[in-house]
Order: structure tokens, then C-alpha cells, then sequence
């Protein structure tokens, strides 16, 4: 009688424990099917909208272009990791002034770079391709840019996003036919401080410079 | 006779290749750079003469030269590039590429490759003997930045020169003629087509830094393909997951 009673006891405490595993990985797989939509979306409307501002911007001042521009990417970009991605070790021993400085610096690169093929995007389409997670908190989407009169050859990207302490879903990198702007951006970086021996003020003047 | 050098110049390679396999392989992978300094000076070589020359001849090419006219010019370019392509996918033991690669040649040689018959459907991955190298595991060896031609390993420099030089060795002295026309054609051409993003590295806080990391990323890519992403992305997965902590 005793036995019977323990087996069935066994039995209830798999059942429950399967059912909480299954359950845990419904939710498991439900959130990152539900972060790699997020990830397509946001994707997908940082496209239209940067083609949108190349047509509405087209007649103003590249100044008033650039202030546009650079609000927009804003609202998509993850600029503090960005910041930190880029700088390494180095970003902890920056002040906070200096922090904020680089941000900007870094925020215009990024304006810049995108200035120069926003008038090419407009004409161009995207289309994406597949999306995947990429353990607990990576989104990547994958997508290819075509030019439906063949002047410019097709443009494989990858955005790389997760979601910031708020909870939105932000790009953290994009890759230009395997090229990671992160990446090259970090070893630019990282030179220019190696040279100045970790200098940070240095490496604000070498990007006003080029400014 | 020239059957003759075409295979003792593959024969050379071939000895290079395993003499290379056997005392480097531990050094594979990284990209080192301790000519900086000279490679440096040489960059800025290069580019106040693409600055001073090159770009405004590209440029001038743009705006006189009509868009057909010019991918007709870049289609032939391509086209005499493919021999290369086809030999060393088959070195590569890469069947598919050089079938296709070979099918293209013969299809696009009805228009001496200035018509692209194939409209760029088929895309035919380029290989050269620098790729062919990579593949049986010869090293990077260091960055280079080499007068006129830009950035290169020195696995890749040895490989366009050897291409280069197994190209003519097996081609008619008139199409060794034309190429003395083709090189600087392809060098207006390829700055046209990559116009904005060489002002791009120009515009940035270090321009050298930032060529030879493009340089780097795009050659591993083309070199290794899928194997290389994944790898640098698994990497890189690891760096942004412990920044996002």
C-alpha cells in the first residue's frame, strides 16, 4: 500500500517536473522567437524610414540633412555599447565628459558613413533573409540589398541587435559583406590609443581632425 | 615550351606551398604588421597618387563614359580575369566552380567578354592563387601595403604576383601586350566603382588602420567563406554578451 503510494507520488513529481521543463522551454523558445520578430521589425523600419528622410531631406542643407539624419539613427542604434564596444579596456578610464564626447564623436562617423549612401539607398531595395537568435540576448537579421537595374551589385547585411535596460530592441553592429563596422572601428580606435599610450583627449583631437 | 614553364612555375609553387606547410602552420590565422611604419609611408605614397591621379581620371571616366559602355568594360575585365579563376578552383578541388567558371568563360568568350550573357545571375565566387594557398594552409604572413597595388598579405602578394606571372607565361605575346592596357583600366575602374568608400577611409581618424582592417575582413571572407563569419561572429557573440551584461 505504502509502495503504491510512493510510485504514484514519483510518478506526480515527474509529471510535474516534465511539465515545468516543457513549459520553461515553450516561454524559452517563445521569447526568442518573439526577439528575433522584434529584431526583423525594427530592421525593417529603420529602412523605411531612412529611406523616407533620403527623399524628404534631399533639398535641405547637408548641416539641417546631418541633424535629421542623426536623429533618426538615434532612435535605432545602441551608442553607449557601441561606445564601449570600440574602445575596449580603455573606456573605463575615460572621465564621463570624455564618454560623452567620443559618443558624439563616434554618432557622427556613423552620420557620416550613412550620409554618403543614403541618396543611393533610396533607389535601392531590401529585402531580407533569414533571422536567428543568438544565445540569451542577440538578434541577428540578415538581408540583402538589390538594385533592380544591376548598376551596383547585390549588398549582403547582417544587423546584429539586442535589447537595451529599457527593453528596446537596438542594433549593436552591421555587417557590409562580412565587414564589421564594429570591428573596424574598434581596431581604429584601439590604434589611436595604443600610439597616444591610452590618451583619451588624443584620440577626440585625431576625430575632430578628420571631422 | 611554354606548356613547359607553366608547369614548372606550378611546380615551384607546389614546393613552396609544402616547404611553407611544414615550418609555418602554427603561425597561421593572425594578421601581423611589423613593417607599420614603412607600410604607412607607403600608404601615403598611394593615396596622394590615387588623390592626384587616379581619382580624378576614375572620376572623369564616370561622367564621360556612359554607364553601359563602362559595364561592358568591366564584364571584359572580369571575363580575362577567369582563366585565373578556373585554374585555381580546379586546384581547389572546388568541381562546381570550375565547371561553372569554365562554362562562363566559353559562353561570354562569344563577346570577348564584353556581354555578360548570364546577366550575373550565376555567381561565380573569384578564386586566385593566394585562395589556393589559404587552402592548403599556407600562411597569412604579415600585412603589406605594396606601391600602386594596395593593401595585401604576404601569401597574396606572392599569389598575384605568381598568378600574374603563369598568366603570361601561357598567353600570346599580344595578350600580354593588351594587359599592359588592361592594368590600368581595372585600376580605373575598380577606384570608380568603390569611389565612396575610399573617401570613406580617407574621411576616417585613421585611414591606414581602416584599409587594412577592411582589407583583412573582406580577404578572410572571400578566402574562407562561411567558416571565417562564423568564427569571427562567435567571437565577436562572446565580446557583445559580456558588454551587454
Amino acid at each position: 500500500m505504502k509502495n503504491s503510494y510512493n510510485s504514484l507520488n514519483l510518478k506526480k513529481v515527474l509529471c510535474i517536473t516534465l511539465f515545468s521543463f516543457l513549459f520553461f522551454q515553450f516561454l524559452t523558445f517563445q521569447s526568442y522567437s518573439d526577439n528575433v520578430k522584434n529584431g526583423e521589425v525594427i530592421v525593417q523600419k529603420m529602412i523605411a524610414d531612412a529611406k523616407k528622410h533620403a527623399v524628404k531631406t534631399i533639398n535641405l542643407s547637408p548641416k539641417e540633412r546631418s541633424l535629421k539624419i542623426e536623429k533618426l539613427i538615434k532612435r535605432f542604434i545602441n551608442l553607449n555599447f557601441m561606445a564601449r564596444a570600440t574602445t575596449g579596456s580603455y573606456w573605463k578610464k575615460a572621465t564621463n565628459t570624455q564618454k560623452e564626447k567620443y559618443k558624439s564623436a563616434l554618432l557622427k562617423q556613423i552620420v557620416n558613413t550613412i550620409e554618403e549612401h543614403l541618396n543611393t539607398l533610396a533607389t535601392l531595395a531590401y529585402k531580407p533573409l533569414k533571422s536567428e537568435a543568438r544565445g540569451k540576448k542577440l538578434v541577428y537579421v540578415k538581408g540583402i540589398i538589390k538594385d533592380h537595374s544591376k548598376k551596383i551589385p547585390d549588398v549582403n547585411l547582417l544587423w546584429k541587435l539586442a535589447k537595451d535596460k529599457k527593453g528596446n530592441f537596438l542594433v549593436l553592429d552591421l555587417e557590409i559583406e562580412g565587414i564589421s563596422l564594429v570591428s573596424s572601428h574598434k581596431s581604429e580606435t584601439m590604434a589611436i590609443l595604443r600610439k597616444y599610450k591610452g590618451d583619451f583627449n588624443a584620440l577626440l583631437n585625431t576625430f575632430t581632425k578628420s571631422e | 615550351m611554354k606548356k613547359n614553364k607553366f608547369v614548372f612555375s606550378y611546380s615551384l609553387i607546389l614546393l613552396f606551398v609544402l616547404s611553407g606547410c611544414s615550418t609555418n602552420l602554427k603561425n597561421s590565422a593572425e594578421s601581423t604588421d611589423p613593417f607599420e611604419s614603412l607600410n604607412r609611408n607607403i600608404f601615403a605614397f598611394n593615396k596622394s597618387l590615387d588623390q592626384n591621379i587616379v581619382s580624378p581620371v576614375s572620376a572623369a571616366y564616370v561622367k564621360t563614359i556612359p554607364h553601359t559602355i563602362r559595364r561592358n568594360i568591366s564584364n571584359h575585365l572580369e571575363w580575362m580575369d577567369t582563366p585565373s579563376t578556373i585554374v585555381n578552383s580546379a586546384l581547389q578541388m572546388d568541381l562546381e566552380n570550375t565547371i561553372l567558371a569554365s562554362a562562363k568563360f566559353m559562353l561570354n568568350g562569344l563577346s570577348f567578354g564584353f556581354y555578360d550573357f548570364d546577366n550575373n545571375e550565376t555567381k561565380i565566387p573569384k578564386k586566385d592563387l593566394g585562395s589556393t594557398l589559404a587552402k592548403l594552409n599556407v600562411p597569412e604572413g604579415p600585412f603589406l601595403m605594396v606601391p600602386l597595388l594596395g593593401p595585401k598579405t604576404v601569401r597574396d602578394f606572392t599569389g598575384t604576383l605568381l598568378d600574374k606571372q603563369s598568366l603570361s607565361n601561357v598567353s600570346s605575346n599580344s595578350i600580354n601586350k593588351l594587359s599592359l592596357i588592361e592594368i590600368p583600366v581595372n585600376l580605373v575602374d575598380k577606384r570608380s566603382k568603390l569611389a565612396k568608400n575610399i573617401e570613406n577611409i580617407y574621411e576616417s581618424p585613421d585611414p591606414y588602420t581602416k584599409m587594412k582592417s577592411y582589407y583583412i575582413q573582406n580577404r578572410r571572407k572571400n578566402v574562407y567563406g562561411d567558416t571565417y563569419l562564423d568564427d569571427k561572429n562567435n567571437k565577436l557573440d562572446m565580446e557583445f554578451e559580456k558588454l551587454l551584461q
